[in-house]
């Protein structure tokens, strides 16, 4: 495999909910190591896009190839797949019936059968790093917003995923815990891992993500460089979202 | 004064009746114990699949589930009881007599009854427990690339469970009482028999002071032992 290749290509996506067209006919890439940041109002399908992605929705036509291969398609065992791709939910979703140990090492001990001892240690490692060390044996429902998600956020990285998917990280949170969020995908983007990144933190698009994809009514409306963007928008649409965003 | 000695007066008859006729009770516990132990095993593993069914991603089975479900539900275990009892033999198939186990037929018509009745609602209950568990849990862990079947046995369902058991608890109770009903075949259950001691000895409201009294003994101590399991299985699982 040719490392020039994007890492994802996304071709002529379609997504509808009976006959509610979400998605409409979208194509983009993403490279290796790239931060991109999907703004965009509510409901212009930018969650949706993104569940597509690791086939959380299923896409009514086009096609999404990963590492080469189409994940479209039936054949693809899309559990292999999902193993490469890293997601975080705006709610969060750690598993409540396990401690946080066990929600960092259940999938990479039972999927990759890593040995438990060795799972372990990574886990705290990885704790360490985003500062909830000594939470080790706590439950979800004993963490604040913030520390649930850096949890999930590592959760996501037990499994040394290729890309990181992020769908609104931060907009369950309370706004003194968005920070500790915000920091830790920074560190992340710093350390050149591939993130996509559904947002409504306009300084974490403009500052940390290399570019920004504006997706408004299911199509995509502007795609640059996320400073350019921010400074020379130019459709209406960007200008006026920006308006009552910034 | 003559309000208390009246009281006195009932109780003491109640005691005589219970102490005199106390072979009839028990044998009427004995057979309603029965019945209602084998309806709630035989229930809650034809409910068990009764929910899979439900839940099931083939649409005929699914169908055929929720159809059974509903007509269950919506028709009187009484009319379920009698159809099983005299119905059944009607079309051809009959319920064999096993010479040692007395009245066999009885108690079998009676079980099935009971248990297909306890199915649909157990299933309901099953289900319900389980869709109640957040979805986003069940995206967490296929977002990690999980299987479905390894999605449900390590995240989903331990979390139903919590919110199966206590509903569970009461189907059991439930069980129990509305054992009370294959009296109507029969079936010689504590209703049955405490009937008899009305017949023998005409003194019906002590009779049935005591039926009452032992019912509730029963579904008492069983409510008890499903709160100190729920109590434990939670602990398990925080």
């Amino acid at each position: 495999m040719e490392q020039s290749s994007p890492m994802i290509q996304v071709n002529h996506l379609c997504k509808s909910f009976g006959s509610l067209e979400v998605l409409k006919d979208i194509s983009t890439t993403f490279e290796r190591g790239s931060v991109v940041a999907i703004i965009g109002p509510s409901g212009g399908g930018k969650s949706t896009f993104l569940r597509c992605l690791n086939l959380l929705e299923k896409p009514t036509s086009g096609e999404i190839i990963f590492d080469g291969v189409n994940i479209c398609d039936k054949k693809t065992d899309i559990n292999l797949h999902r193993q490469k791709i890293g997601m975080v939910f705006q709610q969060f979703n750690l598993f409540n019936n396990m401690n946080v140990l066990r929600n960092l090492t259940a999938a990479p001990v039972k999927i990759k059968g890593m040995p438990p001892a060795e799972a372990e240690e990574k886990a705290v490692k990885l704790l360490t790093r985003v500062g909830l060390a000594d939470k080790l044996t706590a439950y979800p429902a004993q963490l604040s917003g913030g520390q649930k998600q850096r949890v999930a956020i590592v959760r996501a990285l037990m499994m040394n995923p290729e890309v990181m998917l992020f769908d609104e990280p931060t907009s369950a949170l309370d706004p003194e815990m968005v920070g500790e969020v915000l920091d830790v995908m920074k560190a992340l983007a710093d350390d050149g891992m591939s993130m996509i990144v559904v947002t409504h933190e306009m300084r974490f698009a403009r500052e940390v993500s290399d570019r920004t994809i504006f997706l408004s009514d299911g199509m995509i409306e502007e795609d640059k460089p996320s400073r350019e963007l921010f400074a020379h928008p130019e459709s209406q649409r960007l200008v006026s979202f920006l308006s009552k965003v910034l | 004064m003559t309000f208390f000695s009246g009281i006195l007066a009932f109780l003491t008859r109640m005691w005589t009746l219970f102490t005199r006729y106390n072979t009839f009770f028990a044998e009427g516990i004995k057979n309603t114990l029965i019945i209602a132990f084998f309806s709630v095993v035989l229930g809650t593993i034809f409910g068990t699949l009764m929910a899979m069914l439900r839940m099931s991603k083939v649409k005929p089975l699914r169908y055929l589930a929720t159809a059974y479900i509903e007509f269950i539900r919506g028709t009187p275990l009484m009319v379920q009881l009698m159809f099983i009892f005299y119905g059944l033999p009607m079309t051809g198939i009959k319920l064999p007599d096993i010479s040692w186990i007395p009245n066999f037929s009885r108690f079998a018509a009676g079980i099935v009854a009971m248990s297909m009745n306890s199915c649909a609602y157990v299933a309901e209950i099953i289900r319900s427990g389980i869709q109640a568990v957040d979805h986003g849990q069940t995206e967490a862990a296929r977002s990690l690339g999980f299987r479905q079947s390894q999605t449900m046995t390590m995240v989903v369902l331990p979390q139903a469970v919590k919110n199966i058991l206590p509903a569970l608890g009461n189907e059991f109770v439930t069980v129990i009482k509305e054992s009370s009903i294959v009296s109507v075949i029969g079936i010689a259950d504590l209703m049955f028999r405490s009937k008899d001691v009305i017949a023998v000895t005409y003194i019906s409201l002590e009779t049935l002071a005591i039926t009452a009294i032992l019912y509730f003994i029963m579904t008492f101590i069983s409510g008890r032992f499903v709160s100190l399991m729920e109590r434990k299985m939670s602990n398990g699982t925080k």
